[in-house]
């Protein structure tokens, strides 16, 4: 197997990996019961697709696929910070449920 | 084989380890029965699968400046999920009920008392 | 003179002498500067910053063990078909002997990205990190392990 053809076999493999992810977190994010559990999924949805961007930037050899995955990360980290506090407020506001 | 020949199929190696690593995370978060075991899997699996793929993405660019951006990006993911799995706990726990935690601290100072009454 | 200084002079004189300054040459050229510091350490340094330097070291290499660790378990705990005998989540208190913000969280960062652990939250007097392991043995060894691993080097560091 020559270097080009591995290359091109794993991230076919890695790409349908991620694919299977980003389906199984949003499969989480629809049943997940509470507001906590979606915010983990899209959490860990976020760093699914950067990982997908990133498999994106080997196979095309566009590298600037590679900001756009450290982009997404930094937006994931600031929306799950962001929806955290959320959670917190909406008890503070309505008090405990 | 040359030595970039190498570095084309450990990057191959490591890009489909962090793609069953992200995987294995989300059939976690599926799977797991309650929010803080959820956790567990997002947080770990979830870092360790999104850094493994960018470590590829350093290896397979052959361009230091490139190869640079996303170690800085390895390094920032390994900072930041931590955080936000702690301030989801967090908020999560002042949300729901406080009762395994207080537990905790209660059998952690009952365990104290004995050194504290010397 | 700071060994930092040094070490960064070494490296742009490295880069200009091998006409390139791209970031991996100069990565390369602060790794050779290091190694010669660090051998004319006598001259250069005081022992306690290329201490420092080493403790460092230590905790990084011992956390990037730990996080494979961590992962590979938490990827056993999923694929096993039965889970309700692989789990036995419970949240444990752990006293804090570190004291400073920057410690704590350091602290618990680490704690969150190793084997079966997650930091929850952190008392408001600081004295107590609440930590939620997913497959607990009894609370003694969970305390017992982090004092001894992570703290330790932590505190080490931060001596």
């Amino acid at each position: 197997m020559t270097p080009a053809d591995a290359l091109s076999l794993a991230t076919f493999i890695a790409l349908i990996m991620l694919a299977l992810a980003l389906l199984l977190s949003t499969v989480r994010i629809i049943i997940g019961p509470t507001l906590a559990d979606r915010v983990l999924a899209l959490d860990l949805m976020t760093v699914v697709a950067m990982g997908f961007v990133g498999t994106a930037a080997i196979r095309t050899g566009l590298m600037l696929y590679l900001d756009i995955a450290i982009a997404l990360a930094l937006l994931g980290f600031v929306a799950t910070i962001a929806l955290a506090r959320y959670i917190l407020s909406r008890v503070t506001s309505e008090g405990p449920q | 084989m040359t030595i970039s020949d190498i570095a084309v199929y450990a990057g191959c190696v490591i890009l489909v380890f962090g793609a069953a690593f992200s995987l294995i995370a989300s059939i976690g978060v599926l799977r797991l029965p309650d929010l803080l075991t959820r956790m567990h899997a997002a947080s770990k699996a979830g870092a360790v699968g999104g850094g493994l793929v960018l470590l590829a993405v350093a290896l397979l660019c052959f361009d230091a400046g490139i190869a640079l951006r996303a170690i800085i990006g390895i390094v920032f993911l390994l900072l930041t999920t931590p955080v936000a799995a702690h301030l989801l706990a967090r908020a999560n726990y002042h949300v729901t009920d406080q009762t395994p935690v207080n537990k905790a601290v209660a059998q952690l100072n009952s365990k104290r008392s004995p050194d504290s009454q010397k | 003179m700071t060994v930092a200084v040094i070490v960064l002079m070494l490296a742009l004189l490295w880069a200009a002498i091998t006409g390139n300054f791209s970031g991996l040459n100069l990565l390369l050229g602060a790794t050779i500067g290091a190694l010669a510091v660090s051998l004319l350490r006598t001259a250069f340094a005081p022992p306690r910053a290329l201490r420092k330097i080493r403790q460092f070291l230590s905790l990084t290499l011992l956390f990037f063990y730990e996080l494979a660790v961590s992962a590979v378990r938490v990827a056993i705990v999923v694929l096993t078909p039965n889970l309700r005998s692989a789990l036995r989540p419970k949240v444990v208190a752990f006293p804090l002997s570190v004291k400073s913000d920057a410690e704590i969280t350091l602290l618990a960062n680490l704690i969150t990205l190793t084997p079966g652990t997650l930091s929850i939250d952190v008392s408001a007097d600081r004295s107590i990190l609440y930590v939620h392991v997913l497959n607990a043995q009894s609370p003694e060894a969970v305390i017992a392990e982090i004092a001894g691993g992570f703290e330790a080097k932590v505190r080490e560091l931060y001596a």
